[in-house]
C-alpha cells in the first residue's frame, strides 16, 4: 500500500441536502481512493449520488448541501518523489486553496456540453480563461498559442479559426472537445468526466472516450469517469465502483466487478445491458421495482426492496463492506462469512 | 447588420407615419372646436369663426390636414396650443430643462443602486441586503411615486425641516436642496423594479452549467459573477432599463405636480384638460417616437451583449 502512489483519498464523505427543513442524505459513507495513472469510474443509475460524489469532493456543490468527512486528500507528487497533502475537506468552497487545485490539479468535464460554454465569450478566451489566472503575468497571445496547440491535440481542425468561434457556431462533440481542452489546458493530474458522452451521438461517444483515454494513458493522468454506460466502463476503467442510492455497493478492479459481479444489483446491472452476439430471442432482464424515495430510507440494505435475496437481517442496521478478494468489496449479507472491510 | 438597420430604420418610419395618421384623426374626432377654443365666448361670432376655419385651412379634407401637419413638422413647425397660442416648439423646449434635471438624475441614481442592489442581493442572497433589496422592491413595484413624494415631503419637508417641499428656482441659495426630493420620489419605484430584475436573472444565470464550469477553472468568485453571471443576465435588465427612458420625454406628472415642478409633465396635464390637442398630438407623437426607437436600441444592444442574437432575419 505505501508503495503506490494514492492522489485521492476519500474517507467516510456524506453529503446530505436540506430540502423542507429536513437533510436528505444524498451520498453515505463513501470511501475510496485513486491511484496515481489509473482510471476509475464510478457506475450507477440516475440519482445514485455519483454526480454528487465527485462534486462534494471538488466542492462544487449548491448551497444548500452540507458535506461532510473523515478525510478527503488529494496528493500533490514532485519529480523527486515527495508529496504534497492537501486536506480538501478542510478548505472552503471558494476559497483561495480550493481554488489553486481546481484547473492545475483537478479538473471536470461536465455532463452536457451544450449548457457547459459560456454563450457570450469566445471559446478561445473560455479555455485560456483559467491558464491565465493560475498563471499570472502571462500574455494573452502566449496563452492562446498554447490554446491552439491542445486543439490541435484535441483533433479539432483549423484550431486558428475555431478559437474565435462563439459555443453555438460548434457542433456538439466539437463543444465537448472545447470542455475538454478547458479541463487540460493547465495540465491537471486528476480529470474527473462527469458523463462526459451522455448528451453526444455514439459515434462521438466514442471518439470523445478514445481522447480521455489516450490522455489518460500518454500522459500518466488519473481520471475518474462517472457513467451509467457499462460499455464505456469496459473501455476506460482500471477500477470500478458501483454505488446504489448513495452507497457504494461493490468496489473492486475491472476484471473483478465484471467476472466476479457480488452484489446482486451489479449482477443485475450487468445482466441489464445487452450484448453483442446474444442469442436471438434472448431477451435482457430488468431489475424489478423502482429506486426509492431517499428521504424514505432508514437503515439497513438500500437495494432491500428490488432484491430477490433480501432477509429480514437486511432491513436492520448499517450493512458492513465484505471482502471477495483482495480489493474487491461487497455490501451484501450473502458475504457475511467473509472478513469486515468496511 | 448595416442591412438589419437600414430595414429596421425604414419600417419604424412607416410605423410613425401610421401612428400619427391614428393620433391626428382620433384628436380631430374630440369633438372640441378648435377655433371656437381658441377665440373664446366673448370674441365667438360665427362669421369670424369661418374666416379663421378658412384662413387655417380647416376646412380642408383630413387627408389634406394631415399632410400640411407633417409638411409643417419637417420645416420644424409644430404648431400652436389653442389654449394659450404658444408655439408648441418654443413652449416644450423651455420646459424641458426643467424635466430633464430631475429625471436625468432619477434614471442614473435608481440604474446604479438598483443594478448594484440587485447584484449584491443575487451574490449574498437571503442575507439582510437581500431582504433589504427585496422589501424596497416590493414597495416599490406597488406603491404610486406620488406615494412617495408625498411622505418624502412630510419626513423632510416638514416634520426635519431639512428640503424644500415643492419649487425649482429657491429666492436664494443653492439649487441643490430643491433637487433631492422629486429626484428621489421617482427614483425609489424606478429602482425596485431593476432591483428585482437583476437579482431574479442573476440568480437564474448562477444555476447553468457554464457558471460550474466556470468555477471549476478556480477563478475567484468576483469573477464568476461579474464575468459570467453578470454578463448574461445583462438582456432582460437592459430591456427594462431603457423602457425607462420615455420618463425623459414626458416626464412624471403625479411628480410634478407635487412638488410644483415646471416641467413638461405639467405642460401635458394643462393641454389635456384644456382640450389643447395640437399639444397632446405632438406629446403622443413625440412619445410614439421615442418608443420605438427605443426598441430599436434594445434590439442592437441585445445582439452586442448575445453573440447568439442575430440581427438578420
Amino acid at each position: 500500500m505505501e508503495d503506490k502512489k494514492i492522489i485521492l483519498d476519500v474517507k467516510n464523505l456524506n453529503t446530505s441536502f436540506k430540502s423542507d427543513g429536513k437533510l436528505i442524505k444524498i451520498v453515505k459513507d463513501v470511501s475510496f481512493q485513486l491511484e496515481k495513472g489509473r482510471s476509475l469510474a464510478i457506475v450507477g443509475e440516475s440519482g445514485c449520488g455519483k454526480s454528487v460524489t465527485v462534486h462534494s469532493v471538488t466542492r462544487l456543490m449548491a448551497k444548500n448541501s452540507v458535506i461532510s468527512s473523515d478525510h478527503v486528500i488529494y496528493r500533490k507528487f514532485n519529480e523527486d518523489g515527495t508529496a504534497k497533502e492537501y486536506r480538501i475537506d478542510k478548505m472552503s468552497n471558494y476559497g483561495k486553496e480550493m481554488r489553486s487545485l481546481r484547473g492545475p490539479e483537478i479538473s471536470m468535464v461536465f455532463q452536457d456540453p451544450m449548457a457547459s460554454l459560456n454563450p457570450v465569450y469566445r471559446v478561445g478566451d473560455q479555455i485560456i480563461e483559467g491558464l491565465l489566472e493560475h498563471n499570472p503575468g502571462m500574455k494573452k497571445d502566449d496563452a492562446m498559442k498554447m490554446a491552439i496547440e491542445l486543439l490541435k491535440k484535441l483533433g479539432i481542425p483549423a484550431p486558428e479559426q475555431r478559437v474565435k468561434d462563439y459555443p453555438h457556431q460548434l457542433s456538439g462533440g466539437m463543444k465537448q472537445r472545447i470542455v475538454i481542452a478547458i479541463a487540460l489546458i493547465c495540465n491537471p493530474e486528476l480529470i474527473i468526466a462527469d458523463e462526459p458522452t451522455t448528451a453526444l451521438d455514439v459515434t462521438i461517444q466514442a471518439q470523445i472516450m478514445e481522447l480521455l483515454k489516450k490522455i489518460q494513458v500518454e500522459l500518466n493522468k488519473s481520471i475518474i469517469l462517472i457513467t451509467h454506460n457499462m460499455g464505456l466502463v469496459t473501455e476506460m476503467a482500471d477500477d470500478v465502483i458501483v454505488m446504489y442510492m448513495g452507497r457504494i455497493v461493490e468496489k473492486g478492479t475491472l476484471k473483478d466487478i465484471f467476472n466476479a459481479p457480488s452484489h446482486p444489483y451489479t449482477k443485475m446491472l450487468l445482466a441489464s445491458v445487452p450484448v453483442l452476439g446474444m442469442a436471438q430471442g434472448q431477451k435482457l432482464t430488468t431489475i424489478p421495482g423502482s429506486t426509492p424515495n431517499p428521504a424514505d430510507l432508514t437503515e439497513g440494505c438500500e437495494f432491500a426492496d428490488r432484491c430477490p435475496y433480501c432477509t429480514d437481517e437486511c432491513r436492520k442496521g448499517r450493512i458492513p463492506g465484505y471482502e471477495v478478494s483482495e480489493g474487491h468489496m461487497v455490501r451484501c449479507r450473502k458475504f457475511a462469512g467473509n472478513k469486515e472491510v468496511d | 447588420m448595416a442591412k438589419y438597420i437600414v430595414k429596421r430604420i425604414l419600417t419604424m418610419i412607416v410605423m410613425i407615419f401610421v401612428i400619427s395618421f391614428v393620433i391626428f384623426v382620433a384628436l380631430q374626432n374630440t369633438g372640441v372646436d378648435p377655433v371656437a377654443q381658441s377665440l373664446g365666448v366673448d370674441n365667438y361670432s360665427a362669421e369670424t369663426a369661418a374666416a379663421i376655419r378658412e384662413k387655417l385651412g380647416l376646412n380642408d379634407p383630413l387627408i389634406v390636414q394631415f399632410f400640411r401637419w407633417w409638411g409643417n413638422i419637417f420645416k420644424g413647425d409644430f404648431g400652436y396650443s389653442i389654449a394659450n397660442g404658444y408655439s408648441i416648439k418654443d413652449g416644450v423646449l423651455a420646459k424641458w430643462p426643467a424635466t430633464l434635471e430631475i429625471t436625468l438624475w432619477a434614471l442614473v441614481i435608481s440604474t446604479i443602486i438598483g443594478i448594484g442592489v440587485g447584484m449584491l442581493s443575487a451574490f449574498w442572497q437571503n442575507s439582510i441586503i437581500d431582504y433589504l433589496g427585496r422589501a424596497i422592491a416590493v414597495l416599490g413595484n406597488s406603491m404610486p411615486e406620488y406615494f412617495f413624494a408625498l411622505v418624502l415631503i412630510q419626513i423632510f419637508s416638514i416634520k426635519l425641516g431639512l428640503l424644500p417641499s415643492a419649487g425649482r428656482i429657491p429666492v436664494e441659495g443653492s439649487r441643490i436642496p430643491n433637487l433631492i426630493l422629486p429626484i428621489a420620489a421617482l427614483a425609489i419605484p424606478l429602482c425596485g423594479n431593476l432591483m428585482r430584475y437583476t437579482r431574479n436573472t442573476m440568480l437564474d444565470v448562477a444555476n447553468q452549467e457554464y457558471v460550474k464550469l466556470a468555477r471549476s477553472k478556480g477563478i475567484p468568485e468576483w469573477k464568476v459573477y461579474f464575468k459570467h453571471i453578470f454578463r448574461n443576465s445583462m438582456r432582460p435588465v437592459i430591456t427594462i432599463l431603457l423602457f425607462r427612458l420615455t420618463i425623459l420625454v414626458g416626464g412624471s406628472v403625479a411628480v410634478e405636480t407635487v412638488f410644483a415642478w415646471p416641467g413638461v409633465g405639467i405642460v401635458l396635464t394643462q393641454a389635456i384638460t384644456a382640450s389643447d390637442y395640437p399639444v397632446v398630438m405632438f406629446y403622443t407623437l413625440f412619445m410614439a417616437v421615442m418608443m420605438l426607437s427605443i426598441s430599436f436600441l434594445i434590439d442592437l444592444l441585445g445582439a452586442v451583449i448575445d453573440p447568439r442574437v442575430r440581427l438578420e432575419k
